[in-house]
């Protein structure tokens, strides 16, 4: 018989705790990786605030998501000495 | 609240019944339980590899907080089986000196 110590006790919903609230998962972050080809008005990053900028051929959205103006490749670059930025660069067709 | 049954025949103890949760302590942090637990569930394992004997074990593992445990006349009646299950009251009534507001026997 498998030694469950927990054997004769109340299963985690048995006591009254005031914890248990959660607000739904946002799923943040990147929605498409560097060197990825995208469309234009593809989604690239979604955040809270500008935790990346919005470089060439990128526009910020209210709610400060991030999306392509135009068909391209994706790149993730650095902007200044601490920040990020996401550009999208055209292929030669 | 964890209520013990021991069984007997002709006065010879042939298994224990537990029923309940002891409700001492959070999950996680049940003192009681896992002291109630542990000489529960090694007294079967026990029974089994030490004594050689098959109990019949009726467990409800999904939600816990049940546990039967019996023996034949013949198995029951072996030293070693006698002397485990013996062992696993004197652990239950020690417990019971010290937390009897978790736990209780029943006849």
């Amino acid at each position: 018989m498998l030694m469950n110590l927990q054997f004769f006790s109340h299963h985690k919903g048995g006591g009254s705790t005031s914890n248990g609230r959660d607000s739904k998962a946002k799923r943040l972050g990147a929605k498409r990786a560097d060197g990825q080809t995208v469309t234009s008005g593809s989604i690239l990053y979604r955040q809270r605030g500008t935790h990346i900028y919005p470089g060439m051929n990128v526009k910020i959205g209210g709610d400060d998501t991030l999306f392509a103006t135009s068909a391209g490749v994706v790149k993730f670059e650095r902007k200044g000495r601490n920040k990020r930025q996401v550009s999208v660069y055209p292929t030669a067709e | 609240m964890i209520k013990t049954h021991f069984l007997s025949e002709n006065d010879i103890v042939c298994g224990y019944l537990l029923q309940g949760h002891a409700d001492s302590g959070e999950y996680g942090y049940d003192i009681v339980c896992a002291a109630v637990s542990v000489l529960a569930i090694n007294t079967v394992n026990s029974l089994e590899q030490l004594a050689l004997v098959q109990p019949q074990v009726v467990s409800d593992d999904e939600n816990g907080g049940y546990l039967k445990v019996t023996l034949s006349q013949a198995d029951a009646k072996k030293p070693a089986a006698q002397l485990l299950l013996n062992s696993f009251e004197l652990g239950i009534r020690s417990i019971i000196d010290n937390y009897q507001e978790y736990i209780t026997i029943e006849d």
